[in-house]
């Protein structure tokens, strides 16, 4: 290494490095000086200033005296090493203030004093356009929620309403296949439905009593899942669906009943086809926002979503209101329904959020109290099925069909 | 490692001097003659270590860290390319990738949401069955999604500097997108004949709109290019119709012969013919020709690439990337595969100290027992644990991927690279900056995923 005094400081570091100024695609050969008096790097470049390439023969010049004015000149606070570099035999330098300019060191002893000299070298250089990230950021969260909330909940409904019924039919199989594997917990075979056979004339017999008129051009099918859960929900196109866990918790045929009238009151209402189309446009929306990796997880949890279905408290009313009237009509006490979830809460707390989703409403005490108003004029009640039935209707899933 | 400055030949007595690297050497040779070998500076294990924390912290935040991951990642890889001894530097910020994400949620929000709802109900209310909407949305996605490819390619190539200066690739994704599809069309008409005249073209169209600093990049060579690339694939698969007619003609032969119309009734291995054995052969062949076909083809398309006066030449070995596609295949999904069976047996230890009940392998009543109690173990619990298990496989399967398969490959194509008449590069000035500030967010969003 060469020594070299400029003036009257004596330099402590001489180091050699390959400058680019970021305006052409040439490294530059400088020497390095670290001015101690303004803690400023600075590059020399060496005599001769030989104009234009190829430059001349292999052999280095010795290191000559720099010529006035220095290639670069940088303060060393200022210095920061470019980010992520692979090999460590070269250290690639940069500075704040500007964003082309690179110094390459190649050698372990000026990496060394350099490293140890510029204090900041570690440190990121400054993020620029952070207010753009939040405004970019407020308007992304912004538009799906518009389109989560508002947009795809009100075509939906609209939709819903003139989607025909082989549409909602084929719309209602579609989901129940999705949650019949989505409930699945041994990862072999979608959970299966209950079809014994008296189990299931005590169904028809059930729905026949409720609905001795039918319901119009609505078909009914209900089917009994053989899962655990104390839920029951309804499906577009008509399908009701029960589970086995409901079935077992019920004291009575009425109260199964009574539940089924209020499923009956939300497909009448095609709320579940609002909440299916709902959920094929907002499935599409959040797998954008996650991307595919918990693109599983998501479809599960809007499953979830379907089975919860979280209508809003209109069409809860307008269900229990239409259970109410359907009950009252086939003679048997409109209050079961209540006195069903009154019980379940006080037995279990919150069984799989089901009495909370009719219980937590805040009309539900009022919901309550109009059944049981309704009631009251009913003289005597007949079971909505024989106690025969009953016992079938609970052996529905034991039994072979 | 490589010495940088080998292809000049010089050097030894200036290693140590701080000016040595290729790109840094006056030689007396005019700038046409100076060629510049591409050296590679990264090591396996610093990658490993990149790949595994990027990766936790991306599976912690719930994706969200994975710009940053893919910053990093990038950083590294670019770094480790030295044409001429000069790394190349990756620029691009993390910042600026969520912007252009969340640009792009804005935009797709709608399209995606609307468009999904209203293709979905036609298909119901139509045809009664789901089957077309997911057909006609995925079909509606193909020209963004080209769109999009050309889009992060642009960001790309903004965001790489090489000597100081930038890459840059001109507007053009809308055109590139047509193009696609419409070569996609014939190379399907085609049954996949079409396929190296696609390939040159859309490169073609691609690098012809690059540019390095001030200086356009060329594509030259004919739309029949890459025919040569192509014939252990044509082969192979002539070789398996072949195969096919045979066979079928021996099992006609056979039925004559015997008078069998009901091949049931027959041990496959009594009847499997002779000239199946000919897709012992024509399979593995297919598959070489695969890599051929990516590896020779791209050596075509590089050799005809030139910045002005300025030539590269590359001379990847098919060999080499066989031999790291067969290996790092094998170790990745050894890797993962064993990761799962570690998994399985962890939980079975887990449930055993659950039960308190002894060693869960002496006996068989005791595992069945504990194996029921796992069967009732509260929901979340083995949500979570589903969660974990999963979450590790992608962790490793990612990791593998980077260390064994991608990085060898950048590694093999890099070292491989030749840059004749570099002398002329020194006349390049630099280009202004594209803000690009989408950023690949379209990419990101609809999951084009680059290779890395």
């Amino acid at each position: 290494m060469t020594m070299v005094r400029v003036g009257a400081v004596r330099d402590r570091f001489e180091g050699r490095g390959l400058f680019l100024d970021g305006e052409g695609a040439e490294l530059r050969k400088v020497a390095l000086r670290i001015d101690e008096t303004s803690g400023t790097l600075m590059g020399f470049e060496p005599a001769p200033p030989d104009p234009g390439p190829p430059t001349t023969g292999d052999d280095l010049p010795p290191v000559n005296p720099p010529q006035p004015g220095p290639a670069f000149s940088w303060p060393l606070d200022d210095i920061r090493r470019v980010p992520g570099q692979a090999g460590e035999d070269v250290l690639a330098l940069r500075l704040t203030s500007n964003a082309t300019q690179r110094l390459l060191l190649t050698t372990p002893g000026d990496r060394h004093v350099l490293q140890t000299r510029a204090s900041h070298l570690w440190q990121p250089a400054p993020v620029t356009g952070k207010a753009r990230l939040a405004i970019w950021g407020s308007a992304a969260v912004a538009s799906v929620a518009l389109m989560i909330f508002v947009l795809i909940p009100l075509l939906a409904n609209n939709l819903a309403t003139v989607l025909p019924a082989s549409g909602q039919r084929a719309l209602g199989e579609t989901v129940l296949e999705d949650i019949r594997v989505a409930l699945d917990r041994t990862g072999v075979s979608p959970v299966a439905t209950c079809d014994g056979a008296a189990g299931r004339a005590a169904l028809t017999a059930m729905e026949e009593r409720l609905f001795p008129d039918g319901l119009g051009d609505v078909e009914l099918s209900v089917f009994v899942l053989d899962h655990p859960m104390i839920n029951a929900f309804a499906l577009p196109g008509g399908i009701v669906v029960l589970m086995r866990g409901l079935i077992e918790e019920a004291e009575t045929a009425d109260e199964v009943a009574a539940v089924f009238a209020h499923e009956v009151g939300h497909v009448i209402n095609r709320d579940p086809s609002r909440i299916a189309l709902r959920s094929v446009g907002s499935v599409g929306v959040l797998g954008l926002l996650f991307g595919d990796f918990a693109g599983g997880a998501l479809l599960l949890f809007l499953t979830n979503q379907m089975i919860a279905a979280d209508y809003s408290q209109e069409a809860e009313a307008n269900a229990d209101a239409f259970a109410t009237a359907t009950l009252q009509e086939a003679g048997i006490p409109a209050e079961a329904l209540a006195t069903f979830f009154e019980r379940l809460l006080a037995q279990h707390g919150d069984p799989d959020g089901l009495a909370a989703q009719f219980l937590a409403h805040p009309s539900l005490s009022t919901r309550i109290a109009a059944a049981r108003e309704g009631a009251e004029d009913l003289q005597s009640s007949e079971p909505v099925i024989t106690a025969q039935d009953w016992s079938a209707l609970r052996n529905i899933c034991a039994e072979t069909p | 490692m490589q010495d940088p400055s080998s292809t000049n030949g010089s050097a030894s007595a200036q290693e140590r001097d701080g000016w040595h690297l290729a790109a840094s050497h006056a030689t007396t040779h005019s700038p046409s003659d100076t060629t510049w070998g591409t050296s590679w500076s990264g090591d396996r294990g610093k990658l490993f270590g990149i790949a595994l924390w990027t990766g936790v912290l991306t599976i912690l935040t719930l994706g969200f860290y994975r710009f940053w991951a893919r910053t990093r990642i990038r950083q590294w890889y670019w770094s480790a390319i030295r044409p001429g001894g000069v790394p190349l530097e990756y620029t691009g910020s993390p910042y600026e990738k969520l912007l252009g994400f969340l640009v792009a949620v804005v935009i797709l929000a709608f399209y995606i949401g609307i468009v999904n709802l209203l293709l979905m109900f036609a298909s119901f209310s139509l045809l009664a069955q789901p089957q077309l909407a997911y057909a006609l949305t995925l079909l509606g996605l193909v020209p963004i999604w080209f769109y999009a490819t050309y889009r992060a390619e642009r960001y790309l190539m903004a965001r790489t500097r090489w000597m100081g200066i930038r890459f840059g690739l001109e507007p053009g994704a809308w055109g590139y997108a047509l193009r696609a599809c419409l070569h996609w069309v014939l190379t399907i008409v085609t049954l996949g004949l079409w396929h190296p005249c696609m390939r040159f073209a859309l490169a073609r169209y691609r690098h012809n709109r690059m540019w390095f600093g001030t200086k356009r990049l060329s594509q030259s060579g004919g739309l029949f290019l890459l025919y040569p690339a192509f014939i252990h694939i044509l082969l192979a698969v002539a070789l398996m119709i072949l195969a096919s007619v045979l066979v079928r003609e021996e099992i006609m032969a056979l039925a004559n012969e015997f008078d069998i119309t009901e091949f049931e009734n027959v041990a496959l291995s009594d009847t499997l013919p002779t000239a199946a054995r000919l897709f012992v052969v024509a399979i593995p062949w297919f598959l070489f020709g695969l890599i051929y076909y990516s590896v020779v083809g791209r050596r075509l398309l590089v050799a005809q690439l030139s910045v002005g006066e300025t030539q590269l030449d590359p001379q990847p070995r098919v060999g080499r990337i066989v031999l790291i596609t067969v290996l790092g295949n094998l170790l990745r999904y050894v890797a993962t595969v064993s990761v799962f069976f570690v998994g399985i047996v962890i939980l079975l230890i887990a449930v055993a100290t659950l039960a308190a009940s002894g060693n869960l392998f002496d006996e068989p009543e005791v595992m069945f027992e504990n194996l029921e109690l796992a069967a009732q173990l509260p929901q979340w619990f083995t949500i979570a644990l589903g969660a974990l298990f999963y979450f590790l496989v992608f962790l490793i399967w990612n990791i593998f991927t980077h260390v064994f398969l991608i990085m060898p490959t950048w590694k093999h194509y890099a070292s491989t690279l030749r840059i004749k008449g570099a002398g002329h590069i020194t006349q390049i000035r630099q280009r202004a900056r594209d803000d690009s500030e989408e950023a690949g967010g379209f990419a990101e969003a609809l999951d084009v995923g680059a290779a890395i």
